[in-house]
């Protein structure tokens, strides 16, 4: 395949990807109560921000807003500590030891979640944690899914084990050589595994609906349901809302891609000049 | 309290790191799996205690019609995008691996839909997928198409989520990318001086490496979409219209949460509990048979 040809297969894919985050987008800025076009265009005629102030007179969105922000302010630096401190852990047990572990982590991993709906349900009702934010951030203790912990594992695992033995010998503790020897040369993972987690968090539709009842404690993805059963078919409001949800994620993924891009950059460079 | 941590050997402080993801593993997972599985026997609606009543919920959720539909429904289309998914995962993997300065920004852009919360994904879907403004029935007409009501029409209402799931194969979209960048360069360039084609090289020498992940990560796009498609089915057609897309979550939440007999609901899950240790059991036998490079790297 020549390069070129290579290149115009990469922008039409990666445009057809885009479209369904395009239309919402488009549409949430089509002007209220005006009858919504019957062509395809991608530019409505008369856009307008007013949709989103809409919102904020139908639910209480700001609310909704700080309250996912709680929940993600609480999961992911949670899940940073628990799922690195898992697989550094895992990094450095012995060889038989580590295999015994990564299978129990994909052995969870294939658990489906609705198996464990409702005798989830039973345990956090028996600690009194329903309707409270514990019951949503409960799975942060344990690095949030086996998935992140995996990758933690196989960052920490490709440091050379002479580096963790040089600090310990030097009389660093388990705890101080995860700290300042096995983190920072794991800068990647962690912020991959952040946004993943921030995204996981962020848009849980099904936790809050599971195990929150009332409505000053509902998070953004319930605000969404709401707003679609008061307003069916009100198009324009609708997509305003999915736009609110989405920006805050869309922002953090584009910073973390620049950052990854300067970071592949650099690595590039690095092995050129040696 | 130094000290006393300095009298731990080694390798118990390291497990004691590990400590928190044991516990949450034994608590948040096998212990409920566990819980639910021997709940099928009792009676319990979370208020009065649990009563034993051998295989009556059995006998309930096996024989209720909508049980039996939302079984079918979720053979149907959780279980068979899953091959389409991956595949396609896995061909976006290969034509993303090399290229420009902006190849990074291009990966991001088929990382993007599964950025976005699964509410606001699926209200877009509702959107896009609307008779009669939706974007898609719009483009569909302007090419001389009559296209069909989707979500509307009981025969449509299947495709058109099963199309928009196809948009979120982020996942299978890395592990892939991870994999293909693990295959040493020298094995394809030794296949292209024996004179393979491209296609050739692909389908003999890439494909047979690659196969045992793309395997694994078709188990694991299953149970993730089982739950993922709990989340768009409920905004998009709440298992309408005609129960058309009902499926097992949606089953399980409305006995449970709905009607709150756990008891059926954990019995009814008995199906994908068998099903589960079928696929732990062709795992099992499908790591022993490739202990080669590649699955090593990318999940060892």
């Amino acid at each position: 395949m020549t390069n070129w040809l290579r290149t115009l297969l990469q922008v039409i894919v990666a445009m057809v990807f885009l479209l369904p985050l395009v239309w919402m987008t488009a549409t949430a800025f089509h002007a209220p109560a005006t009858p919504l076009p019957t062509s395809l265009r991608l530019v409505p005629d008369n856009p307008t921000v007013a949709n989103f102030g809409r919102i904020f007179a139908i639910i209480p969105l700001l609310r909704f807003t700080i309250n996912s922000l709680i929940v993600v302010a609480l999961a992911v630096p949670l899940t940073l500590l628990t799922g690195s401190w898992a697989g550094f852990g895992m990094a450095q047990l012995p060889e038989r030891s580590q295999r015994r572990w990564v299978i129990i982590s994909l052995i969870v991993l294939i658990i489906p979640g609705i198996a464990l709906w409702s005798t989830r349900f039973l345990l956090y009702k028996w600690l009194g944690w329903i309707d409270t934010y514990w019951a949503i951030i409960a799975p942060a203790w344990m690095g949030t899914s086996p998935f992140f912990v995996l990758m933690f594992y196989r960052a920490f695992r490709r440091v050379p084990a002479g580096l963790y033995d040089a600090a310990r010998l030097d009389g660093a503790g388990v705890l101080r050589t995860w700290a300042s020897v096995a983190m920072p040369l794991a800068r990647s993972t962690i912020v991959a595994v952040a946004i993943l987690s921030f995204v996981l968090y962020w848009g849980d539709f099904i936790n809050p609906l599971l195990y929150l009842s009332s409505e000053s404690n509902y998070t953004l993805p319930i605000a969404l349901q709401s707003l679609q059963q008061m307003n069916r078919s009100d198009w324009p409001l609708l997509m305003a809302g999915a736009v609110w949800a989405t920006l805050v994620p869309v922002g953090l993924f584009v910073i973390a891609l620049a950052y990854w891009n300067r970071f592949t950059n650099n690595t590039k460079e690095t092995v050129r000049q040696t | 309290m130094q000290k006393y941590l300095h009298r731990i050997p080694h390798q118990s402080r390291l497990r004691l790191l590990l400590l928190p993801y044991l516990i949450g593993i034994v608590v948040l997972y096998l212990l409920p799996a566990m819980l639910s599985f021997g709940l099928a026997f009792f009676q319990y609606d979370a208020l009065n205690p649990p009563r034993f009543v051998g295989i009556l919920n059995f006998r309930l959720a096996y024989t209720d019609e909508l049980f039996q539909l939302s079984v079918q429904n979720t053979l149907a289309y959780v279980i068979l995008p899953v091959p389409i998914r991956i595949f396609g995962a896995f061909l976006c993997a290969r034509l993303f691996l090399h290229g420009g300065r902006f190849i990074n920004w291009a990966r991001g852009a088929i990382l993007l839909p599964g950025i976005i919360p699964g509410t606001a994904f699926a209200l877009a879907w509702l959107w896009i997928l609307n008779p009669l403004y939706g974007p898609l029935n719009l483009t569909l007409r302007a090419i001389g198409m009559v296209p069909p009501n989707w979500l509307a029409d009981a025969q449509w209402a299947k495709p058109g989520i099963v199309l928009a799931t196809l948009w979120l194969i982020g996942e299978g979209f890395l592990v892939s990318l991870a994999a293909l960048y693990d295959i040493p360069p020298q094995l394809e360039e030794a296949a292209q001086v024996d004179g393979a084609t491209s296609w050739a090289t692909f389908w003999y020498v890439i494909l047979p490496i690659i196969a045992p992940i793309l395997l694994i990560l078709m188990f694991r796009d299953a149970v993730l979409l089982l739950q993922e498609s709990f989340t768009t089915v409920w905004l998009m057609t709440q298992g309408g219209p005609y129960y058309a897309t009902y499926t097992l979550p949606q089953f399980i939440y409305e006995q449970g949460f709905g009607l709150l007999s756990f008891g059926t609901a954990s019995a009814a899950l008995w199906v994908l509990y068998l099903l589960t240790g079928a696929v732990v059991v062709v795992l099992y036998l499908v790591a022993r048979q490739w202990r080669i490079g590649a699955t090593d790297s990318v999940l060892l």
